[in-house]
C-alpha cells in the first residue's frame, strides 16, 4: 500500500544505564507524533544489543516482561550500506522460507530515523555513526556533536576556548586510579582550586546523575572515583558551586536557533540524583513515572532576574551553535549566587522528554507535535545537502 | 443423554483436576531438586496425600448407592465433576503464580508434568476399558469404582515419580552433553578461576569478589544469584561466558561429599576462597566432619602454586588452611585471638549507611565503609579484598572499591519506609548469621525492636539447641518477638524463656502472610524489626491437598 505519510522508525532502549529513560521519552514521543502525517514504527534496542519491532513496543507493560517477551517480537537489523531503504527483517522463520522462493529480503521501509536514546551508544554519536554508514536521514545531532557533548570534558573544553564560561575540571582515567589511587587522590587535591572540599565526581560520558558523587572530603575521594569508574573509563572532578542554582534552557534549531523559557529544577537534597530525576512523580499526582517531565521544578521563573535569563539564553544559544547541534537539545546552567557568575555545565543532545514541557510555556509556544515534525523535516533536509556532496572523483590514485 | 454428558465432564474434569494436581506437586517437587527421597519426606512429614478429592469421589459414589434412581448416577455425576473443578480451580491456586517459589515451567519440568499427564490419563480411562471388557460384573461395582477413584485422584504424586524415572536417561545424556560443552568453552577462553566455598557466606562472597575483580583488574565473571551446582554453572558458562572475561568467580556448593569436586572437575580453580565450615545441612551431610571433608575438596583441587584464602574466624575454614598449605595461603578476619591473620579488620561499626572498619594488610592501615552491613557482609568483603590484593588490586583502590558494593539480596539489607526500618536477613538462617543480625539490629537507633523469624532449619540434632541459643541472646536485644511456624516455635520460645523475655511481648503465627499482617497491626514510628529467615514453602505452615 503505497502511502503519503513519511515512514518514521524511532528507536529507543539501547545499551546505556538509562535505558529506561529512553523507553520513558520515546512512549511519550510516539503519542504526540502527528498520526495523519507520520507512520510510526517502534524500534527497541534490548539491553544486550539486539533491535526488534512490533506494536506491543507500545504498551508501558511490555518492558516489565523483558526479556523473555522479546521473542514475541520481529528483530530487525539497520545495514551500515547506503541505498537499502529501511530495516531488515531477521531471524524470522516466515521470512526464511520466503527466501528460499524469492531474492528480496523482508523490508521494513523506513523514510526518516528518530533516536530517543539518552546516553551512551546513542547520544554519543555511535548509532549516529550507523545512520552516516546507511546514508539515512536522522532528527537531532550528528555523530560529531553528539560525540563531543556526550563527553563532558571534551565540551567543556571547547566551550571554554570559545569563551563560554565553564568551571575547572579534572580529568582521571580508569587505569591510572587502579594503579596508584592514593597518588591520583594527591595529584587531584594538590592543584589549584581543588583542595578545597566539597567536590564533584563524574563519569566522563553519562549523564542522568548516575555514578555522580558529592564528595565531603579527600577521605571520600577514592571512593567517588571508583564509583564513577563502575560506569566509564574517564572520571571528572569538579569544584562544587556551593550557593548554586541550576537553570536548564532548551535551543533548537528548525530554521533558525530558537530558545524556550528557561527552567529552575528543584532538588531536596542540593543534586539531583537519578531517582530525583526520574523516579519521583510528577508534582501531586501519584503514578508511572514521566521521565524528565515529571521533575518538581519552576517553569519559567517569574522573579528570576530577566538579566539572567538572557545571558542564560544567548550563552544556551551560542554553544548550541558552536558544538553544530540540531534538532531539540537541553543545555543546563549553574549560577554562583555568591557571585553571580554563570557557567555551562553540560549540554543533552537529546534531553529527556525531549524537553517539550519547556516549549509548550514558551513564547511563542510550540506544541510536541510541531517539535517532531520539525526535527522530522530538519532530518530531511540535513540528509538531502550531504546527499548532494560530491563522494566520488573516480578512480584516480589506483589507475 | 444426560448421563453421557455427565459421563464426559466426569472425565473432563478429573482430567482437569489430575493436570491441576500434577503441577501442585510438580511445584513442590521441583524445590526438593527433584529428588525422590527429599520429596517423599517432605510428601510423609506434611501427609501431602489427597483428601479432597478422595472426600468428592467417596461421596458421589455414596450417594449414589445410597439413592439408587435413574436420574442418580447422572446427577452425582455432574455435582461430583463441579466440585473437584471448583477444588482445583478455586480453592487451590494455579502453581505456576502462587507461593513464594513459583513452579518454574523449564524444559525438564514441562517433559515431566506431561508424561505424569499422559500416566494419569491411561489411568483414567482404565475403567472404561474394564467396563468395555465386562472384567467387573463379577465384583461389587461401588467397591472397584471407590478403589479407581481413589487410586486416580491420590496418584498425581507417584506418576510424577515415574515420570522422572522414566526421562532421567534422556535428560541424563543431555545434561551430560551441555556439561562437556561447558568444559570446552571454559578451556578454550581460560579465564582464571576461582572457587569459593563455605557452609554460608558464599553468595556474597563471590558477590563482593567479582565486583572486586572487575572494578580493580579486569572484566570478571560470575554466576548471578546463588547458582553452585553443576547444571547451574554449566548453563550460567554456556550462555554468559564471554572471551574478554579474564577472570572467573564460582560459586561451589556442597550437597554431598564429592559434589565439589564434581564442580572443580567442571571449573578447575587455581585459587580458592573458604568463608565458613559450619553445620549447615547437618542431616544431609552426617556429621561435622564430612562437611569438613566435603569442602576440603577445593582446597584439594588446588594445583600445588594455587592461592588458598581462608576466614581465619572459623574454625574449619583455619583448619583448612593449615591441613592444605599451597604456595600462597592467607588468613582474613576480625579476631585474631584463636590466631595471626593476613587482613585483620578493627574498628568495626554500623550504622543507618553501612558500616566502618579498618583494614590492617602487609604492614599498611586502610580505613574504609561499605554499604554492607553486619559482621558476615564484612567477613565477606575481607576475603574478596585478600583475594583481589593477592591478584594484584591496588589496596587502597579495592578500599575504595568496597564503599560502592551492593548487598546481595535479602542478606541484611536495610530498608526504610517511613520511621520504620526493615532488617531483611530473609535468606538462608545460619547460627553466625543470626546472631549477627542480631548485633546490627542492637546497635542501629530505633525505638523499638521487633524480631520475625521462623527459626533456622537443617541443622540436624543441634537444631533445637542452635534456635534455643540465637533466642536467649535475641531476648536481650530485642522489645517483640514474631514467631513464624511451627518448625522452631519449641525451640526459640525456650530460648527467649530462659533469657528473661517477657511472655505477652511474644507472638506466634503459623505463615509469613499472617507474620505480616500482624506486624503491619503492631507496628509504629521509629520501629526496627529484623526478618530474620525465610522458611520456602516446602517447610512453611501446614500444606493439605
Amino acid at each position: 500500500m503505497k502511502t503519503d505519510r513519511q515512514r518514521v522508525a524511532v528507536l529507543f532502549g539501547g545499551r546505556s544505564v538509562e535505558h529506561e529513560i529512553s523507553v520513558i521519552s520515546a512512549l511519550q514521543l510516539i503519542l504526540a507524533i502527528d498520526p495523519a502525517k507520520f507512520d510510526v514504527t517502534p524500534v527497541y534496542i534490548a539491553p544486550n544489543g539486539s533491535w526488534y519491532t512490533g506494536d506491543a513496543l507500545l504498551q508501558r507493560s511490555f518492558y516489565a516482561k523483558v526479556p523473555s517477551a522479546l521473542a514475541t517480537l520481529q528483530e530487525v537489523i539497520l545495514l551500515p550500506k547506503p541505498g537499502v531503504g529501511g530495516l531488515l527483517k531477521i531471524g524470522s522463520p516466515e521470512s526464511a522460507v520466503r527466501e528460499l522462493f524469492t531474492t528480496r529480503v523482508d523490508l521494513i521501509p523506513i523514510d526518516v530515523f528518530l533516536p530517543v536514546f539518552h546516553g551512551q551508544y546513542g547520544e554519543d554519536g555511535c548509532i549516529q555513526g550507523l545512520f552516516e554508514m546507511a546514508d539515512v536521514p536522522y532528527t537531532g545531532s550528528d555523530f560529531t556533536s553528539s560525540a563531543v557533548t556526550m563527553n563532558k570534558y571534551l565540551c567543556k573544553r571547547y566551550l571554554g576556548a570559545h569563551g563560554i564560561p565553564v568551571l575547572p575540571a579534572v580529568v582521571v582515567q580508569r587505569g591510572e586510579a587502579q594503579a596508584d589511587i592514593t597518588g591520583i587522590t594527591d595529584g587531584i587535591t594538590s592543584q589549584a582550586g581543588f583542595s578545597d572540599f566539597p567536590l564533584f565526581v563524574k563519569p566522563c560520558n553519562l549523564g542522568s546523575s548516575i555514578g555522580i558523587s558529592r564528595v565531603k572530603d579527600r577521605t571520600e575521594l577514592p571512593a567517588a572515583l571508583a564509583k564513577a569508574f563502575k560506569y566509564d573509563t574517564i572520571a571528572l572532578v569538579e569544584p562544587c558551586v556551593s550557593q548554586i542554582m541550576e537553570i536548564n534552557v532548551s535551543i533548537r534549531k528548525a530554521t533558525e536557533i530558537e530558545a524556550s523559557v528557561v527552567e529552575i529544577p528543584v532538588s531536596s537534597t542540593g543534586v539531583l540524583s537519578y531517582e530525583e530525576k526520574y523516579l519521583r512523580p510528577g508534582g501531586k499526582k501519584s503514578g508511572p513515572s514521566q521521565g524528565m517531565a515529571s521533575l518538581t521544578r519552576i517553569i519559567d521563573p517569574q522573579d528570576l532576574d530577566q538579566d539572567i535569563k538572557e545571558r542564560v539564553i544567548n550563552l544556551g544559544k551560542r554553544s548550541f551553535e558552536l558544538l553544530g547541534c540540531s534538532g531539540v537539545a537541553r543545555l543546563d546552567f549553574i549560577l554562583d549566587l555568591s557571585n553571580g557568575e554563570l557557567y555551562f555545565n553540560e549540554l543533552n543532545a537529546f534531553p529527556g522528554s525531549c524537553a517539550f514541557y519547556l516549549w509548550a510555556r514558551s513564547h511563542p509556544r510550540v506544541l510536541y507535535t510541531q517539535l517532531i515534525e520539525d526535527m522530522i523535516t530538519t532530518a530531511l533536509r540535513t540528509h538531502e545537502v550531504k546527499a548532494s556532496l560530491d563522494r566520488n572523483i573516480g578512480l584516480k590514485a589506483l589507475k | 443423554m444426560i448421563t453421557k454428558f455427565s459421563a464426559v465432564l466426569l472425565i473432563l474434569a478429573l482430567l482437569a483436576f489430575g493436570w491441576r494436581r500434577i503441577l501442585t506437586y510438580l511445584r513442590y517437587f521441583q524445590q526438593e531438586e527433584y529428588n525422590r527421597v527429599r520429596f517423599l519426606g517432605w510428601f510423609k512429614a506434611q501427609r501431602a496425600y489427597d483428601r479432597r478429592g478422595s472426600l468428592v469421589v467417596l461421596t458421589v459414589l455414596l450417594l449414589n448407592a445410597l439413592i439408587p434412581a435413574p436420574w442418580a448416577a447422572p446427577l452425582w455425576g455432574l455435582l461430583g465433576s463441579v466440585a473437584l473443578l471448583v477444588i482445583v480451580f478455586l480453592f487451590e491456586g494455579d502453581p505456576r503464580k502462587t507461593g513464594k517459589v513459583k513452579l518454574n515451567m523449564t524444559q525438564r519440568a514441562s517433559k515431566i508434568a506431561l508424561i505424569a499427564f499422559v500416566m494419569y490419563t491411561l489411568v483414567a480411562l482404565l475403567p472404561l476399558g474394564l467396563v468395555c471388557f465386562r472384567c467387573c460384573e463379577s465384583t461389587d461395582p461401588l467397591l472397584v469404582s471407590a478403589a479407581f477413584g481413589l487410586l486416580l485422584v491420590q496418584s498425581p504424586a507417584w506418576l510424577l515419580l515415574d515420570a522422572n524415572r522414566l526421562l532421567w536417561p534422556f535428560e541424563r545424556r543431555l545434561q551430560e552433553s551441555f556439561v562437556s560443552d561447558a568444559k570446552r568453552i571454559l578451556a578454550e577462553l581460560d579465564p582464571f578461576v576461582i572457587g569459593i566455598t563455605g557452609s554460608y557466606g558464599k553468595t556474597g562472597a563471590k558477590a563482593a569478589l567479582g565486583e572486586l575483580l572487575t572494578q580493580c583488574l579486569g572484566a570478571t565473571f560470575w554466576p548471578r544469584k546463588s547458582i553452585n551446582t553443576v547444571l547451574g554453572t554449566t548453563r550460567a558458562i554456556r550462555e554468559d561466558l564471554r572471551p574478554h572475561h579474564r577472570f572467573a568467580v564460582m560459586e561451589m556448593g556442597a550437597y554431598n561429599i564429592g559434589s565439589i569436586k564434581k564442580l572443580c572437575d567442571l571449573t578447575p580453580p587455581k585459587a580458592a576462597l573458604v568463608t565458613a565450615i559450619g553445620i549447615m545441612h547437618l542431616e544431609r551431610f552426617g556429621g561435622p566432619e564430612n562437611i569438613y571433608t566435603a569442602k576440603s575438596e577445593l582446597a584439594q583441587a588446588l594445583p600445588p602454586g594455587g592461592i588458598l584464602v581462608c576466614n581465619g574466624d572459623n574454625p574449619g575454614a583455619r583448619r583448612m588452611a593449615k591441613e592444605h598449605d599451597k604456595q600462597t595461603t592467607l588468613l582474613y578476619g576480625m579476631d585474631s585471638s584463636s590466631g595471626p591473620l593476613d587482613c585483620l579488620a578493627t574498628d568495626i561499626s554500623f550504622d543507618d549507611q553501612g558500616t566502618t572498619f579498618v583494614v590492617h594488610w602487609r604492614g599498611n592501615r586502610y580505613p574504609g565503609r561499605t554499604p554492607l552491613l553486619g559482621r558476615p557482609a564484612l567477613s565477606n568483603a575481607l576475603g574478596a579484598f585478600t583475594m583481589a590484593c593477592v591478584l594484584g588490586a591496588d589496596p587502597a583502590y579495592a578500599i575504595a572499591c568496597m564503599a560502592n558494593l551492593q548487598p546481595v539480596d535479602n542478606r541484611l539489607v536495610l530498608d526504610r519506609k517511613g520511621s520504620v526500618g526493615f532488617l531483611r536477613d530473609a535468606y538462608n538462617s545460619n547460627p553466625t548469621g543470626f546472631q549477627a543480625a542480631l548485633e546490627v539490629l542492637g546497635t542501629l537507633p530505633a525505638t523499638r525492636r521487633i524480631l520475625m523469624t521462623p527459626g533456622m532449619i537443617e541443622l540436624g540434632e543441634q537444631q533445637f539447641a542452635q534456635n534455643k541459643r540465637v533466642a536467649s541472646i535475641a531476648a536481650g536485644v530485642i522489645d517483640l518477638a514474631i514467631i513464624v511456624g511451627t518448625v522452631n516455635r519449641e525451640a526459640l520460645l525456650a530460648g527467649l524463656s530462659d533469657g528473661g523475655f517477657a511472655v505477652d511481648k511474644i507472638i506466634t503465627v503459623d505463615t509469613r502472610d499472617e507474620a505480616f499482617r500482624v506486624l503491619t497491626d503492631n507496628q509504629a514510628g521509629g520501629d526496627l524489626v529484623l526478618i530474620e529467615n525465610d522458611l520456602g514453602d516446602i517447610h512453611e505452615g501446614v500444606v493439605r491437598f
